[in-house]
């Protein structure tokens, strides 16, 4: 009676298997030492699979939105650049009218200093950002305001040399314009030329931009207005006051009609101005409301990072000392092996 | 007593013991087969006469070869399914490389979320648009790997069925020799041997249960109790599906005309590898399958068109996604079989077919009804904002998807991941931990049933002493009857 047995095949069989088990591990081992990830990540997560996908799909949202404020913060900042130049030059105009205010030889060049800042504001309003217009509002693809010396006469022009000559009976180039009286001028002014830059007149006239502003998604959340446009109340006053000193036949008029046109000019520019400085605020505020998102939104991404390579990382140190200790496995098997198969009886027979 | 009697003795010697070493010889020559087991040459002793061999037994563990056909049919099964799901892994891939469905919905929000920074950009536009048909194109593709697998798997199934016929009728040879042999006392060890060994590779095919009867033939069942073979083989037919799609039911395979796989069968086999195969063409697959198809619907449902008009009357439409019922908008919470493998970009917005990207923002795919941006003005947002919103927004998803029934659309792809890869992961440990087991069942066997060498080369020794003994004895009673002669002149 055997009370123990082993066959031979099962002897070298056993060795054989388990090499082949170390061997597969070691090439594991060995990629995961290199990429400092699982080498197999799926297989390893298992279920936590969906959690390392969705994490991955948060890490690129973000950082998507965090791409899309950077256009939306440079739109805000041309925004505020343009704003500021708007400011600055209505400030000039104003101290230059209270200069002028004497009239005389003094009107003609109000006159012409006001052309050409009209045609400078009109340009500036027009500026475009990216694929569009920056003041058009949401209808960014049109020019937000006509282009007022254009030939033939502009629908803006026309408006204007309506209004005059509606409240008048001559046009602004007539003789009869030194005979307006300062009154009138006033009436003129604040009721049918006040008018023009009005609704009806002001979006079939002069401007083609829209009164909604651009709205941007800039987090998960916050869904804000990101634009002015043309048709806001200091951009229309701007428009006003320029035309007013422009081309209202200011050098032919007398001297009471040119001072209240010049004080209503000021007036106007002055109001201007403070209303800028609301949609300024306005929009520093939504500028403010962009970086804070981004910042927020890095630091998720930080997080997420960290907690991505913390599903799917493996410690390199780990792993290069699991690579030697299966090479050292590997070495013992061998010299097992080989002394296993130099066991025989036959070396002794 | 004689000295012919001594003779005779020391003759019986020498020819049982040529036997037993023909029986040692035969050890040797298969000590590298695993199958094999030692053969014992036994010898009696007859009264008068001397030793002859009475009969060649071979030493047999059945406890330890059950385990070993036990384990082998469930390793079988297993690695059949691993095998399929690491073909299913290719439509995730690495989490790393963004190419799994989820990855290209996240990429198709971001896109959509890029418009919604600049609306009047038609590039820009048109890349969503390039998102969208990706995301399309992923699904799509997944839906034709899984119908793949599954087409694999039944064509799979089939060639276990015909090996299956085969490994029974040379089985029903072997058997019938071992019948035979056993009546006439002739050595059947050898046909044995066989014998298990075309167990061994039927067990691989599908879990089997035997029982040997008193004339030593052999009858097989399958683990559900389903006849294989008793006297005769029974057929085992399957009739293969050419082509797979979506809601395609494989056929079941009928043993002895019962059905031994699919919903069909009351006596369903548990193992082997048309277990595991029929586990991954009318399970595993066709749940990955209805994932696919519940992402698709969302992904219709999140970007179809609600009628603008101030009072609307019309139903919902498909818009930047479309299928075969378009513009009908699925209905919610029900799966469209096969839809992951019909979505695709609508042609009215695919600028590659003709179409304007920029109805991704002005909406009205589907009629002036629809037409959300009614001003017409190039930096309108909300619809696509809407679009973002719908995107993000909670759903419900039908059971079938064995994946929670209300989630966002990103939820259900990264969840349908995770399900996938926990599936591939626990059916490799447990193929691992079959496996393991096969592999100590096997060694265990073969330590006890397995030739030893040097147990061989010993008894070779003692087989060469006798032989030697018994020669000298033949020569010393030459010698004597020599004597004899020589005395008696």
């Amino acid at each position: 009676m055997k009370t123990t047995f082993i066959s031979t095949s099962a002897l070298s069989a056993a060795t054989r298997q388990s090499l082949m088990k170390v061997q597969q591990e070691l090439a594991d081992a060995q990629k995961e030492a290199l990429t400092e990830r699982f080498a197999d990540v799926g297989m390893q997560l298992g279920y936590r699979t969906g959690q390392s996908i969705s994490l991955r799909q948060d890490h690129t949202r973000l950082k998507t939105m965090i791409e899309t404020n950077s256009t939306v913060s440079s739109r805000l900042k041309t925004t505020q650049a343009t704003l500021q130049n708007l400011v600055d030059t209505g400030q000039d105009f104003s101290k230059q009218l209270l200069a002028l205010r004497m009239g005389g030889s003094n009107a003609l060049g109000a006159q012409t200093d006001a052309t050409s800042r009209l045609d400078g504001f009109l340009d500036i309003m027009n500026m475009s950002f990216g694929s569009g217009y920056l003041f058009a509002g949401v209808n960014s693809d049109v020019k937000p305001l006509t282009d007022y010396f254009a030939t033939p006469p502009s629908t803006s022009k026309q408006s204007v040399d309506n209004a005059f000559f509606a409240q008048f009976g001559f046009s602004q180039s007539d003789p009869a314009v030194s005979t307006i009286s300062a009154a009138d001028m006033e009436t003129f002014l604040d009721t049918t030329f006040a008018d023009v830059f009005e609704d009806p007149s002001w979006s079939a006239n002069w401007s083609s931009a829209s009164s909604d502003n651009m709205r941007s998604r800039i987090s998960n959340s916050e869904l804000i207005e990101t634009s002015t446009n043309a048709n806001e109340s200091p951009f229309r006053k701007l428009a006003m006051a320029y035309t007013m000193v422009a081309d209202l036949g200011t050098s032919d008029l007398g001297q009471p009609a040119y001072e209240a046109l010049v004080d209503k000019a000021i007036t106007v520019v002055n109001e201007a101005i403070q209303q800028i400085g609301d949609q300024q605020s306005k929009l520093g505020v939504a500028e403010q409301r962009v970086s804070d998102a981004s910042d927020r939104m890095s630091l998720q991404i930080d997080i997420l990072t960290t907690q991505i390579t913390s599903l799917e990382g493996v410690d390199p140190n780990e792993a290069a000392t699991r690579v030697n200790q299966l090479l050292t496995q590997i070495e013992t098997s061998y010299a097992l092996t080989a002394r296993i198969m130099g066991l025989s009886i036959l070396n002794y027979l | 007593m004689s000295l012919s009697t001594s003779l005779n003795t020391a003759i019986s010697s020498l020819a049982t013991t040529a036997e037993q070493t023909s029986v040692l010889s035969r050890n040797v020559a298969r000590a590298g087969d695993t199958t094999a087991s030692r053969k014992n040459a036994e010898v009696v002793t007859i009264p008068g006469y001397g030793v002859r061999l009475a009969s060649v037994t071979r030493v047999v563990n059945t406890a330890l070869f059950n385990n070993v056909l036990v384990s082998t049919s469930t390793a079988a099964g297993q690695d059949a399914i691993v095998a399929s799901l690491e073909k299913l892994q290719q439509s995730l891939s690495d989490p790393e490389l963004d190419a799994s469905p989820a990855a290209m919905l996240q990429k198709l929000s971001d896109a959509i979320q890029r418009l919604s920074a600049a609306p009047d950009s038609l590039a820009t536009a048109q890349s969503a648009v390039a998102a969208g048909r990706d995301m399309a194109r992923t699904l799509n593709e997944a839906t034709s790997l899984v119908q793949k697998v599954r087409a694999e798997a039944d064509a799979d199934i089939a060639g276990s069925v015909d090996t299956l016929n085969t490994l029974l009728s040379r089985f029903e040879s072997v058997n019938a020799e071992i019948v035979k042999g056993t009546r006439t006392g002739a050595d059947v060890t050898d046909y044995e041997d066989q014998r298990d060994q075309i167990i061994m590779q039927i067990s691989e095919e599908v879990g089997v249960k035997t029982i040997t009867r008193s004339d030593n033939s052999m009858a097989i069942y399958t683990d559900s109790g389903v006849t294989l073979f008793d006297t005769t083989p029974r057929t085992i037919s399957f009739q293969q599906t050419g082509s797979y799609a979506a809601g395609t039911t494989g056929n079941a395979v009928y043993a002895d005309g019962v059905p031994i796989t699919g919903p069909s069968a009351t006596m369903s086999v548990g193992s082997g590898r048309i277990a595991g195969l029929a586990e991954v063409r009318d399970n595993i697959a066709v749940t990955y399958q209805s994932q696919l198809d519940e992402i698709a619907r969302g992904l219709i449902t999140a970007f179809s068109e609600s009628d603008q008009s101030a009072v609307p009357s019309l139903a919902d439409a498909t818009g930047l996604f479309t299928w075969s019922g378009s513009p009908a908008v699925p209905p919610a919470g029900t799966i469209v079989a096969g839809l992951a493998g019909q979505i695709s970009i609508n042609a009215l917005v695919d600028p590659d077919q003709g179409g304007d990207a920029t109805l991704l923002r002005d909406g009205g795919i589907n009629g002036a009804a629809y037409l959300y941006n009614t001003e017409g003005t190039a930096a309108f947002s909300d619809r696509i904002n809407d679009q973002l919103d719908k995107l993000n927004g909670t759903q419900s998803f039908d059971a079938t998807t064995k994946l929670s029934s209300s989630a966002t659309l990103f939820g259900l792809a990264s969840a349908s991941a995770g399900w996938l890869s926990e599936t591939r992961t626990s059916a490799n440990e447990e193929a691992e931990y079959r496996y393991t087991l096969l592999d100590r069942s096997s060694e265990a066997l073969n330590k006890v049933t397995g030739i030893n060498l040097d147990e061989e080369m010993t008894l070779m020794l003692e087989l060469e002493r006798t032989y030697q003994a018994s020669s000298k004895l033949i020569s010393t009673v030459n010698q004597m009857l020599d004597t004899l002669l020589a005395a008696a002149g």
